[in-house]
């Protein structure tokens, strides 16, 4: 909402500085975004009378004029344009005069006044000039340079056109947040600055007796008929307010009116649509005129769309932006008996707008709810200060008024008369709102306790009734137009906001000092990454919206993709089933930037169907690719590989102590298509699997331009977190008998894994077999095509006693025969 | 005898001289200690020597042994300490080189941040509790006071997904989720991740952190003074002891009264810059007591229980304290900027 100070000086006098105002306005609640100081586009012009106009000796289309500018002299002008008349009052440049629109293109230009040439004595057509007079463009008040700008008649003489037009302003622009919809008016604003500073304010004299109609004007105009207004929908539209005018000629509004709306950010138009705005940015009713002439039957009717004549229904309806709007049954419509004429609250329709042409209007001042007009401006993209008012509430008792205001300006400015009754249909009456209100429970929520004498002080300056109604209890009805104070926190902040925050203590709450509970899942999650990091991998977080494309490539572990009904993009289409083509981006986009490697994992959330309903995974996935660990000054870098990445997935297992749960197995050949279908494990915690780890797929890779192998690993993390969550500390001290160590090579075909190696192994093993690790796979040489030797070292120990080399020998070699038997496997001497 | 023992010792010790090489030492060891050596002669030949006297002559047998084993001793030793000194010279290091690479990676800025603002409130008696992504509208919105078709949702544009369900616009859904199930006293806050429809900019995310936090008690036991005190000891925590906070009046459906929190510019500290739009003061929250219409909904009767509720932002956090000005930074993930954070959280409770 744009504030220009003026026009706030009309209704509080202010003594505070800007800066001041700024500042407690925005403290309480209205933030001051900006305030804008709007110096005149001009110097040295005062308000002059054209005394005389006299053709100019030597030019047809020249005059010389004869001006008075009251003390400050009379003066000979050369004058071309050609809405120069004796009589009329205008605006003169004096020499020296500087204007911003004295070149060619004009318009506004605030900072470069001074650069612009001062006005000096020219000698037209032989005759001598002593000045100008001005049109809006010359001034920089428009673009229009059809003729000298006329003043109204009674501008005094001799004064500074900047002062008298009140050209040096200062605009705040203010955020009103939703709550706030009594503040979307001048008059609003300076009510809060007059609670704010402990101010009178003083609202505008608006004579209510215009509403009548002259004596021998009652009904007359075209259309004749007295008006008649039709409520069929109160529950929307619960008073309307309707006033006949009649006898208007439309022209341009007064220059002071149009400045004003222009400093607020509003267009003008005319003499009848700037009256409506002007006073629905003075107090904050919204306004429409219609051009009476199209009304059928001077009958107003308020309807939904669905309830046309004859159980018809409106389908659809333009609006006087010249656009064909489709409606909705539900669109509360302002209409006649035989069609629509507006989009109640939100925009008039081109069938009845006000033009040249128009003579007669009816104005309309109602009351709509709010979340009727919010619904339809949603839905048909249609914003208006209308509806933007309506939809934040406004005033529920300031229809009449507004009605009498906007007659006012209308007949001062465009000569329209009141020419019928006003009609004021109001079905359904705002219900009295009174609010007990328990001066204990404002200070229980403030923690802070506030006199109830300021209590009362305080919501009288917002408006409100307020009554004693006992001990520390008062009888407040607030305002009409502040639907938002209803109990007792509503009136509590009111109070802190005027008091000011500040003037609330800071303090500790007392609160029982109970040890915390650990947090195992948060426990969880910093160990997760803090482990990570320390293995090598550098966390990244990417965002959750990915492209279907990147879906089908990579759709995670099942589950369907979950589309995002209002998108961003296409390309940011649905939710990501996998972190891989996140951190498949991150990678690119470093290598992009002269990286060589690139070793990172993320913790974040996956979504996927389930069900029919979208439902969200917690995941870890890790990335790695080029060299990895590097060795020192001339030694060798060991490159990322399927071995580095599952060499730190496993150290990540021992260290959170999961590890013994955990196994790998070659995935299927189509279970991860962006996998390279050799070099891809399935990963299981106690038997189920979650989680892949692999080579990227040759394929993706020369799609993604990646000359080094890269690695890729994914885990849900659901079952890992519910396994730390498990008390199982169990400590033992270190053994007390030394281990003997027996070594055994076995040839196997060669698609035996090491995992069924071992588990043959154990199972032939006794008790005394602590460990068992492969530490060689060889093939070739002497060892037959289709098969390899894997090595494997044996740890065996007791816990009571050093065993003996017999002992050890008998034991490794039942373990040899049972496991050669088992895998039908030959030994290798 | 005697004298053939002397002779011996003079000649053996005379060989070992102090520039006895390697090889002079090991032929005199040989010669006169070794199994056919010299001293070994001598001592063959002890029965020789008539009775009285042998104790004499063993004697001198074992102290000439001695003193040239000690002399071959204190030669290898001198030997061995110059090729030490030797090998020492010729095996020394750059040590300005660089070590082997061990590779260690860093934890995201906005994990650091985040943390530490856990930290904080864990320290001041908060409980930590991770809530949902996917939500419905029930706990986004109606039950935080954001009727249907009211302006206010606008505040926060959503992404809608299939049945009826959407994504978390505010980590507020944490208050709602929690409440539902528990009854006060309750210090809770939920951090976590939350969208709106912005494109992903300078100044915005389509997916950022939020962290959620509330406190409720008994009605008079957790006031507005309280919310001032906590938020306040927060901010000077996070951002340092000499951050200024003020609290100014503001709007959110689901508090009221309704505060944000601005603190002491950290670029200009007050003085009024370009970041702070020459105010001195960056908000860095919103805040306020429990709407009692949300209470209401999660079944607490508002004349018996009351508490505060606070919002703020990971990213913007992020982005003041490490005085950066792109949003967008965080989510790149360009090691150039992700190499400079630290690889383990800071523990600030004591």
């Amino acid at each position: 909402m744009k504030l220009p100070l003026s026009w706030l000086g009309e209704f509080v006098r202010l003594e505070a500085d800007t800066g001041e105002l700024c500042r407690r306005l925005t403290l309480a609640g209205l933030e001051v975004e900006s305030a804008e100081r709007v110096a005149p586009g001009f110097s040295g012009v005062f308000v002059a009378r054209v005394l005389k106009v006299e053709r100019h000796p030597n030019a047809d289309r020249l005059n010389l004029c004869d001006v008075d500018a009251g003390a400050v002299g009379r003066f000979s002008v050369v004058c071309g344009a050609p809405n120069v008349t004796p009589g009329m009052t205008a605006p003169f440049a004096r020499l020296g005069a500087r204007l911003i629109g004295s070149g060619h293109g004009g318009g506004q230009c605030l900072a470069s006044l001074q650069e612009v040439p001062p006005l000096q004595a020219a000698v037209i057509r032989g005759v001598r000039s002593e000045g100008m007079l001005c049109s809006e463009r010359e001034l920089g008040f428009s673009e229009d340079h059809a003729g000298i700008l006329a003043l109204p008649d009674d501008a005094p003489l001799g004064a500074e056109l900047a002062s008298y037009l009140r050209a040096d302003d200062t605009v705040l622009d203010i955020a009103i947040t939703p709550n706030r919809g009594d503040c979307l008016s001048i008059l609003g604003l300076a009510r809060e600055v007059a609670a704010l500073f402990g101010l009178k304010l003083k609202p505008p004299a608006i004579k209510s007796a215009l509403l009548m109609p002259r004596a021998g004007q009652a009904n007359a105009g075209n259309g004749g008929g007295a008006l008649s207004v039709d409520i069929l929908a109160p529950e929307l539209c619960p008073h309307y307010a309707g006033l006949p005018i009649s006898g208007v000629q439309i022209g341009p509004s007064p220059i002071w009116m149009r400045r004003r709306l222009e400093l607020c950010g509003m267009r003008a138009l005319n003499n009848v649509v700037d009256a409506t705005n002007y006073v629905m940015l003075e107090l904050g009713q919204p306004l429409h005129a219609f051009d009476r002439a199209h009304i059928a039957a001077s009958r107003i009717v308020v309807r939904r769309a669905g309830q046309a004549p004859g159980g018809a229904l409106d389908r659809e309806f333009v609006t006087l932006d010249n656009t064909r709007r489709a409606l909705d049954p539900a669109d509360l419509l302002i209409a006649d008996p035989e069609k629509p004429l507006a989009i109640a609250g939100i925009m008039g329709g081109l069938n009845s707008e006000v033009g040249a042409a128009t003579t007669d209007l009816l104005l309309e001042s109602a009351y709509f709810e709010p979340m009727t007009i919010s619904r339809t401006a949603r839905r048909l993209g249609l914003k208006s200060e209308a509806s933007y008012r309506f939809e934040r509430a406004i005033d529920r008792a300031g229809q009449i008024r507004a009605l009498a205001r906007v007659a006012e300006l209308i007949g001062a400015s465009a000569g329209g008369k009141v020419s019928g009754a006003a009609v004021d249909a109001e079905p359904r009456p705002a219900p009295a709102r009174q609010v007990m209100l328990d001066l204990g429970a404002v200070n229980s929520i403030l923690g802070v306790a506030v006199p109830g004498a300021e209590v009362r002080q305080r919501l009288r300056a917002l408006g409100a009734k307020v009554k004693s109604a006992g001990a520390r209890r008062l009888m407040v009805a607030p305002p009409p137009f502040r639907p938002d104070l209803n109990e007792a926190a509503d009136f509590a902040e009111e109070i802190a906001r005027l008091k000011g925050l500040a003037e609330i203590p800071a303090t500790l709450p007392e609160r029982a000092s109970t040890p915390a509970t650990p947090n195992d899942y948060r426990g969880f999650m910093r160990a997760a990454r803090e482990m990570m990091v320390g293995a090598g991998l550098t966390e990244v977080k990417t965002i959750a919206f990915i492209a279907p494309a990147d879906n089908q490539r990579y759709p995670g572990m099942g589950g369907g993709a979950v589309p995002v009904t209002n998108p961003l993009s296409a390309e940011l289409g649905e939710l990501r089933l996998s972190l891989a083509p996140g951190l498949l981006g991150a990678l690119r986009f470093n290598l992009n930037r002269q990286a060589a490697a690139f070793h990172a994992f993320e913790i974040g959330k996956v979504f996927a169907m389930r069900g029919g309903a979208p439902g969200e995974h917690e995941r870890l996935a890790a990335i790695s690719c080029g060299d990895f660990a590097l060795g020192a000054v001339g030694q060798p870098a060991t490159a990322a590989s399927f071995w580095t990445l599952k060499g730190v997935l496993e150290q990540w297992l021992i260290a959170l102590g999961a590890a013994a749960r955990v196994e790998f197995e070659a995935a299927g050949e189509a279970e991860h298509h962006f996998l390279h279908p050799g070099r891809a494990a399935r990963v299981l915690f106690e038997g189920e699997p979650i989680g892949y780890l692999g080579e990227l797929h040759p394929a993706e890779a020369v799609r993604l331009e990646l000359t080094n192998p890269c690695v890729l690993t994914e885990l849900d993390l659901v079952h890992l977190i519910a396994y730390g969550f498990q008390p199982r500390q169990q400590v033992t001290g270190p053994p007390r008998y030394p281990a003997v160590r027996r070594d055994l090579a076995l040839v196997v075909e060669r698609d035996v894994s090491a995992a069924q190696v071992i588990a043959a192994i154990r199972e032939a093993a006794s008790p005394l077999l602590e460990s068992v690790e492969v530490f060689d796979v060889y093939e070739g040489g002497s060892i037959a095509p289709g098969k390899k030797s894997m090595a494997l070292a044996c740890r065996y120990r007791a816990k009571d006693r050093t065993l003996t080399d017999e002992e050890v020998n008998r034991t490794h070699g039942e373990l040899v025969e049972g496991a050669r038997r088992r895998l039908g496997a030959e030994l290798r001497q | 005898m005697r004298e053939q023992l002397e002779a011996l010792r003079a000649a053996a010790l005379a060989e070992l001289g102090d520039r006895a090489s390697a090889e002079q030492i090991e032929a005199v060891r040989v010669r006169v200690l070794g199994r056919g050596g010299e001293l070994t002669e001598v001592m063959r030949r002890m029965r020789e020597v008539p009775a009285a006297e042998r104790p004499a002559i063993g004697q001198l047998v074992n102290q000439v042994k001695r003193e040239i084993e000690s002399r071959l001793e204190a030669l290898q030793e001198r030997q061995r300490a110059a090729a030490l000194a030797r090998s020492l010279g010729e095996a020394r290091l750059d040590v300005t080189l660089p070590g082997a690479r061990i590779p260690r990676g860093r934890l995201h800025p906005l994990t650091l941040v985040m943390e530490q603002m856990l930290d904080i409130f864990a320290s001041m008696g908060f409980e930590v509790a991770a809530t949902q992504d996917v939500e419905d509208d029930f706990h986004n919105f109606e039950a935080l006071n954001f009727p249907p078709d009211h302006p206010a949702r606008e505040m926060q544009d959503t992404f809608f997904l299939p049945g009826g369900m959407l994504l978390r616009t505010h980590t507020s859904n944490g208050q709602i989720r929690v409440m539902q199930h528990r009854k006060p006293p309750l210090a809770v806050v939920c951090p976590g991740n939350c969208y709106r429809r912005d494109e992903l900019s300078v100044r915005a995310s389509p997916m950022f952190g939020q962290i959620e936090g509330f406190m409720v008690d008994r009605a008079g036991r957790v006031t507005m003074a309280h919310l001032k005190g906590v938020l306040s000891e927060f901010a000077r925590a996070f951002y340092g002891p000499q951050t200024a906070v003020r609290f100014r009046a503001s709007f959110f459906p689901f508090t009221e009264p309704s505060a944000e929190l601005d603190i002491s510019c950290l670029l200009c500290a007050g003085a009024g810059c370009r970041v702070c739009k020459q105010s001195g003061w960056t908000e860095i929250l919103g805040s306020g007591m429990i709407h009692p219409n949300v209470l209401r909904k999660v079944g607490y009767d508002p004349a018996e229980y009351q508490g505060f509720a606070f919002g703020m932002g990971v990213e913007r956090q992020a982005l003041l304290k490490l005085g950066v000005d792109d949003m967008r930074l965080f989510f790149e993930n360009d090691l150039r900027f992700l190499g400079q954070f630290p690889s383990f959280a800071a523990r600030s409770a004591s």
